[in-house]
This record gives structure tokens, C-alpha cells and sequence, in this order.
């Protein structure tokens, strides 16, 4: 680790009802991986969003290479050399690789554009990464995991002094994670300070230098990872420790009736000759690796997406089931994994929200009964523990494991007895990610039937009663609690179709 | 005080920071107005532009509804008047009751609502070129049907009792019923379910299809509310004025839109004001009277009126990014 790079003092940022950064500090040096975790809300997001230019701080100050320094936009913070890898890819699918790297700054020749000395730069550039990307082929071409190198790549192509990765890890798989950890040591090497932001506690452990805690706006504590454990840093987080043991037995009745049956599914290259059977009760886990097509197979489930044929049965009748209403009307409910896009209207409140899937029981003739909908609202607030100054308040103004929650609040609302927890903790820190776990195994043990898919290992042992694995688009197998060992998930979930 | 802690002043946030600056804006104008303009102030003035704000009102509180969606339509103003032309010659040259023939235009507005929606919601063709096609089919259609020739709705004298839903005698009845249709339409916005699956599927369709919400129902139903209200906008625009032409129309699409977004309704979609909408659309009309007044032509109201769209969807805009 070589002298200060990056020092944030006493930073200070208010939104309307909420206090987001309250004198915070925070630095980097060079050559240093150094880990930024928080719960959600914490405000981590937020303490980057104003080093990058995004927002403006309200008070404080940002002393960058030993000059103070303010960024108005993140084009300015990017020609100083910070630059942000963010979870979600902002990649044009049919450029190529290289006109994706150096869009904005293309090399002319005369007027024209010079692809080919791009594709020479960004040749060199994963040289440099040991990265093995054809800068000629078309992004939308490429897996997620490489698309985020890419996005490397062009992060350290505007001369990056310091990277921060905003959780780059979520959607890759575990060897593309191994690729990426190894570009973070390379980084480190070559003198950049790395802000690493994750959920995940082992990558922590294995890849960065420091941790530094964030709660609630407020900035907790400096540790130095290698002397720190797991538990000091989740004690940082929530102040109690919340790892639980995985299931070892099923919870489900021997005798419990089939709820939902579905028979030779097919929607598409993800969804082929699905077939699986839920009971009463039961928590089943779809686990497979990313691109496995289990978010396919439950939209298709669900309506959201067409399908090309297949038998879906509730308690035992033959539905048909052409749309999301339908399925709704069937008694199914769906999370899905992206929230924002998916799940929640922000411009509405809480309130507004939850009844959404349920207004016709919310009406007084021919008006909106505002009166039970918020006294609705409230008690799902209570029972979820949802953190919100009231039910009015607009969804937007929520961190995303509140919003999780508005979202389980608004099937709860319908009383589906069949739900589908898409990622149901994706983007939830670990302390909320607890709650939510309590959550689906009360529904269970009150008869609700759940399909969690989940790309968290862990997450699947503790939750499931039985596990569905897919690989590309079809269903490799099918385990009982009893019998599943990590390895055996692994087996399935990479099984060499072809 | 700074106006961030001016807009958390209950009062000021029940009643809408923005509507109260337009109402302030609209005060103004009158005022000066009158200060400027000899005889300006006083009924007459008023009344003229009453009659300009009661067709476009209705025209604005329509798209309102559209725009709330996410949506747009630039086929209302010769939608109106296909409206008032179909059901003006069938009164004049087919004999058809008045009352019959009132009922007429709000149906062809109905109707070119129920086209407009089924295509957006059902089709998936972008509104914007829904509306632009309809507006010219609109066109056609009334010049067809009237084989070219303006309607002259008959005078209050000779059996034109309806403008008698404009004024009587010295009364603003056109006013009454303007705010009170404002009002429904507040109501319908904002406290049923229509109004509720309008706003959130313009503000997030995907996440109210999977909540099991016929969306394409919801999103068709905002151009049928749009389609009557224009066919209630056609009868107040031969309420004022009598006579129409086909092929005419289109400079108050650009005003109704205006005053739309000027209240305060997102052009993204998902946030609406009847309320703005309806001081949106005082203040073009009074806009257009001063304008008249002070001695200029019309020509100067369209690049105002066009000017104004662009400011007001400007400041949504950046409202947003700051919310961002």
C-alpha cells in the first residue's frame, strides 16, 4: 500500500426527510483494494454517487492527489481519473467491443472513424488486463462477465487512478468471478486504489486490504481485513450476528397435496421441457448458475412471457394462463429479481403500492377506499418491518430492501397462495436479507407455497425443502433437502449438455 | 426562507408549490394587463377569454389524461373539430335535433378516442404517430363529410339554445360547468381505479402488468376519456364561436399540451395535476386575449404558446434529473 490517494472528510448530503451521509470519511491509497459495506441505506451508494460528480456533497470536502478537488459531473471526475464500474452495464448491445470502450472519443481518420486502430487500442488494453476479448465482436454477444471486463477495460482507459466497483460481482458466475478478482490484483499492482463495494461477505475476505464500515449515513469504522473477521464486520453492520445453520430436514407433510404442477414447459432456448411439482407448504429452490433460464421458466409461469406449450395445473385443475392477470387470478404471485423495473411504481406511495395488485378489494363503490388502504399499508409496514416515515411516503424515497419489502407486501395484500421470490435478496444487506428469510418461512408454515429461485448457495441450503437445478434452459435435476450437498448442486448446475 | 423550506409549508404543499406560482402568474398577467391596455379590465375582456379557455380546457384536461400514461396526442384539436363539423352539418343540413346532434360530437370523439387507444394499448404503435395519422384522418373525414364546407351552428336567437351552456345573459354558465367536469376529472384521477392503473402504468407499465393489471384496458380507457372530453371541448367551441372550417385544428393541440404540462403533468408519464391543468389553461387563454389586445396577431400566440412547451417540459425534465 503506497501514500493516500483518495481522502473524503466530514461529507454531509441531505435529501428531503433524510439524512444520507452525516459527516462521513473515508480514504483510499494507492495500491490498495479497500471494501466499502453497509447495509442498505447505509449510504455507501450515496458517498460515491458525490465523489463521482452525481450529486453534490452539502458540506465537507474531497482531497484527491493532495489537491482539493470538486466534481460537478461524472465526465469530470472521470477525466481526473476516478471512474465507476456499476452493477448494472451501461453497454450499447450492437457496437462492438471496441466502439463500446471508446465510444465518445472514437479515433478519426480525417473524418471517418478509425475502427481499426481501436480495435488496436483496446487489444492492448486486455493485454494489459490478460483479459481474452475479441474487440471485434458485438457486445450484446458477449456473457455478462465479459461485458463487466469490458467495462473495465474502459474504465482503465481513461487513465484510472482510482476504480470503484459498485458490486461487480452480482451477477457473475463463480469462474467469472475468479477472472475478475484476478484483474483486481492486477490493478492493485499497478498502483490504483480500488473501492470495492460488495454484499458478500467471503469476497471481502479474499480480496481486499481495509473494510470500512457505513450505517445508517454514518461512517462506523476503518478495520484492516486480514486481522478482522466475519463476524467483526457484520457486527460493524448490524451490531448482532445473524449467520444460521442450513436446513437439514424438509418441512413439508409427507401427505401435503400438489399445488402447482407444470408439464413439459417450453418458452424459448431458456425454457426447455420444464417440468416440476410444488406442495402445500413448501419452499422449492430453482438454484443453477446465471443464464440458466430460471427466470425465464417463471415468467413463463407466470404470463409475463409468451410460451410455446406446456400444461400448468393449480390444486390439480388445468389453467391457462396467457398473462400475469391470469396467473394473478390463479392465485400466483411473482417477485420479480429486478425490482425497480419490475416490481414497484415509485412515483406511488407505499400505500399505493401495496394495494396495487389488490385495488378491487379496496374500493368503496366506485372510489378508491384511501382510509383501508393505508390501514392495510400499515399493518404490512408493521408485520415486514418495513423502515419508511409513513405509508404516503413515495416508493422512490426507499432503499431497496424496503422496496423488497413494499413488493412482498402487495402479494401478501392479494393473498396468493402461490409465490415466486425471484432473487428475493439481491441487493439486500445481510441484516434485511434475515428478515426476509423469517418471512417466507412463516408463509410457509402457514401454508403458502413457495418457488425461490437464488444464485446464493448458501441462501438455497438454508431455504429450500426440495431443489430444482437447471443449466441451459433445462431442468438436470432434482434433490431432496436431505440429500443435497453443494457439490451435487454444482454437478447439475454445470452438467455438460451438449 | 429558502423555497425548499417554502414548498414543506403544509399549506403550500397541500395546495401544490407550483400551482401556486401559476395562479401568482396568472394574477399578475391580469394585472398588468390591465395596467398596460386601456379598458382592458372589466367583463367583456373576460368573457372573451372564457370562451377561448372553456374549448381549450377540455381539450387540455383530456390529454391530461394521455400524457399522464406516458402517452401523446396531437389529434385533439382537429378531433374537435371533425367533432363539431360531422354533428353541426347533420343539425343544419339533416335536420337532427340539437340535443341529438351534441350528443354526436361527443361521440365521434368517443370514437376517435376508442381508435386512438385501441392501437397505442393493443398494437403497441407509438402514440405519436397514432395521433399524427388520426389527426389527418380526422381532417379528411370532416372535410368529406361536409363536402368541404364550413358549419355555422345557429345563433342563440334562432333555436341555438345550447349556447346557453356558454353564458346566459351576462353569466359565465360555461365556467360552472367547466370547473365542475375538472372537478369529476380530478376525482377520476386521483380517487378510482382508473385514474390509480393510468398514473402507475405511466409511471412503471412493466411493474403493473406483472401485478395481474389489464394494462392494455387501462391505457385504451385514458384515450376514450380523452376522446369525449375533446367532443365536450367541440361543443364549447361552437358554443363561442359559431362557425368552423375543416382542415383547421392543429394550433390548439400545441396550447392544450401547454397548459397540460405547464400545471405540472410529467411528459414521461405517472404524475398528473387537474388542478395545474386548469390554471395552465387560464393563463393561455388570457395569454392569447392580451395578445389580441395589445394589438398582435395570432401568429405571435403560436410561437408563444410553442415556446411555452418547450419551457415547461424543459423544467420536467430537469425536475426530474435533480429527483434522479
Amino acid at each position: 500500500m503506497g501514500e493516500v490517494i483518495l481522502e473524503m472528510k466530514k461529507i454531509d448530503k441531505s435529501f428531503p426527510g433524510v439524512h444520507a451521509l452525516n459527516n462521513v470519511d473515508f480514504e483510499v491509497k494507492r495500491g490498495e483494494v479497500h471494501a466499502l459495506m453497509g447495509e442498505n441505506g447505509a449510504g455507501k451508494s450515496t458517498l460515491m454517487k458525490v465523489l463521482t460528480g452525481i450529486y453534490t456533497k452539502d458540506s465537507g470536502t474531497i482531497i484527491y492527489e493532495g489537491k482539493e478537488v470538486e466534481f460537478n459531473s461524472t465526465r469530470e471526475a472521470q477525466d481526473a481519473g476516478i471512474v465507476i464500474v456499476h452493477q448494472e452495464l451501461n453497454m450499447v448491445g450492437h457496437l462492438t467491443v471496441a466502439q463500446n470502450i471508446f465510444i465518445g472519443r472514437e479515433f478519426k481518420k480525417g473524418i471517418r472513424i478509425d475502427d481499426k486502430k481501436m480495435n488496436e487500442e483496446a487489444k492492448k488494453l486486455f493485454d494489459r488486463l490478460n483479459i481474452d476479448i475479441d474487440p471485434t465482436m458485438t457486445m450484446s454477444d458477449l456473457t455478462v462477465g465479459k461485458q463487466q471486463m469490458c467495462e473495465i477495460a474502459k474504465a482503465i482507459s481513461h487513465d484510472a487512478k482510482v476504480i470503484v466497483f459498485d458490486e461487480p460481482s452480482a451477477a457473475l458466475t463463480e469462474a467469472e468471478i475468479e477472472d475478475l478478482f484476478k484483474i483486481i490484483k492486477d490493478l492493485r499492482e499497478q498502483q490504483m486504489g480500488i473501492v470495492y463495494i460488495s454484499h458478500r461477505m467471503d469476497e471481502i475476505k479474499v480480496i481486499t486490504d481495509r473494510v470500512t464500515v457505513m450505517r445508517d449515513g454514518c461512517y462506523v469504522g476503518t478495520l484492516i481485513t486480514e486481522e478482522s473477521t466475519k463476524d467483526d464486520i457484520v457486527n460493524m453492520m448490524v451490531g448482532r450476528v445473524i449467520y444460521e445453520e442450513p436446513k437439514t430436514k424438509s418441512q413439508v407433510a409427507a401427505d401435503a397435496p400438489v399445488v402447482l404442477k407444470v408439464e413439459h414447459l417450453n418458452a424459448g432456448r431458456m425454457v426447455q421441457d420444464i417440468s416440476f411439482e410444488l406442495h402445500k407448504g413448501e419452499i422449492l429452490g430453482f438454484s443453477g448458475l446465471m443464464g440458466a433460464g430460471r427466470t425465464e421458466t417463471a415468467r413463463a409461469i407466470f404470463g409475463a412471457d409468451p410460451k410455446e406449450s406446456g400444461d400448468i395445473y393449480v390444486n390439480g385443475q388445468l389453467v391457462t394462463i396467457n398473462s400475469p392477470e391470469d396467473a394473478v387470478r390463479a392465485g400466483i404471485g411473482y417477485l420479480s429479481e429486478d425490482r425497480k423495473r419490475f416490481g414497484i411504481v415509485v412515483q406511488k406511495t407505499v400505500a399505493e403500492n401495496t394495494t396495487m395488485a389488490d385495488l378491487p378489494n379496496y374500493m368503496k363503490g366506485l372510489f378508491i377506499d384511501r382510509k383501508k388502504e393505508r390501514d392495510v399499508a400499515r399493518k404490512f409496514v408493521d408485520s415486514l418491518a418495513t423502515k419508511t416515515p409513513s405509508v404516503d411516503q413515495m416508493v422512490i424515497n426507499l432503499s431497496g430492501g424496503n422496496q423488497q419489502k413494499v413488493v412482498i407486501a402487495k402479494w401478501l395484500c392479494k393473498n396468493c397462495d402461490i409465490l415466486i421470490f425471484d432473487e428475493p435478496t439481491r441487493g439486500i444487506d445481510v441484516g434485511a436479507k434475515n428478515e426476509i428469510y423469517k418471512l417466507m418461512n412463516k408463509l410457509a408454515s402457514e401454508g403458502k407455497s413457495i418457488i425461490m429461485i437464488s444464485s446464493e448457495m448458501t441462501e438455497i441450503l438454508r431455504m429450500s425443502d426440495r431443489i430444482v437445478v437447471m443449466c441451459e434452459g433445462r431442468k438436470t435435476g432434482e434433490l431432496t433437502i436431505e440429500e443435497t450437498t453443494q457439490e451435487k448442486i454444482m454437478n447439475l448446475a454445470t452438467r455438460d449438455i451438449n | 426562507m429558502n423555497l425548499k423550506k417554502i414548498k414543506e409549508i403544509p399549506i403550500v404543499k397541500k395546495l401544490g408549490f407550483n400551482r401556486i406560482v401559476l395562479t401568482g402568474v396568472l394574477v399578475l398577467m391580469y394585472v398588468v394587463l390591465s395596467l398596460i391596455v386601456d379598458k382592458f379590465a372589466g367583463m367583456p375582456r373576460i368573457m372573451s377569454a372564457l370562451n377561448y379557455a372553456y374549448f381549450l380546457g377540455f381539450l387540455s384536461l383530456g390529454v391530461t389524461f394521455v400524457i399522464a400514461t406516458g402517452g401523446i396526442d396531437f389529434s385533439i384539436g382537429p378531433v374537435m373539430f371533425c367533432c363539431a363539423l360531422i354533428s353541426g352539418y347533420c343539425l343544419t343540413s339533416h335536420g337532427v335535433p340539437m340535443l341529438l346532434s351534441l350528443i354526436i360530437s361527443v361521440i365521434v370523439g368517443f370514437i376517435f378516442g376508442m381508435f386512438n387507444g385501441y392501437l397505442v394499448a393493443y398494437w403497441r404503435v407509438p402514440p405519436f404517430i397514432v395521433s399524427m395519422a388520426s389527426m389527418n384522418i380526422a381532417k379528411g373525414v370532416a372535410s368529406v363529410f361536409t363536402k368541404t364546407q364550413s358549419v355555422s351552428w345557429p345563433q342563440a336567437a334562432k333555436g341555438g339554445w345550447f349556447r346557453s351552456l356558454v353564458k346566459v345573459g351576462k353569466f359565465p354558465v360555461g365556467i360552472v360547468i367547466f370547473f365542475a367536469i375538472a372537478i369529476v376529472c380530478s376525482i377520476v384521477l386521483n380517487h378510482t381505479k382508473a385514474g390509480r392503473y393510468i398514473l402507475s402504468l405511466g409511471s412503471n407499465r412493466e411493474a403493473v402488468r406483472l401485478s395481474g393489471v389489464d394494462i392494455k384496458k387501462w391505457e385504451m380507457l385514458a384515450y376514450v376519456i380523452c376522446g369525449i372530453l375533446v367532443g365536450i371541448a367541440a361543443i364549447y367551441f361552437v358554443g363561442a364561436y359559431t362557425t368552423v372550417q375543416p382542415g383547421y385544428g392543429d394550433q390548439y393541440n400545441n396550447e392544450a399540451i401547454a397548459g397540460c404540462v405547464m400545471g405540472g403533468t410529467s411528459m414521461a408519464g405517472g404524475l398528473a395535476s387537474i388542478g395545474g391543468t386548469v390554471i395552465g389553461v387560464l393563463i393561455i387563454a388570457l395569454l392569447q386575449e392580451g395578445i389580441l389586445a395589445l394589438g398582435f396577431t395570432k401568429d405571435y400566440q403560436l410561437i408563444i404558446t410553442g415556446l411555452i412547451v418547450i419551457v415547461a417540459v424543459y423544467a420536467d425534465v430537469m425536475a426530474r434529473r435533480r429527483n434522479n
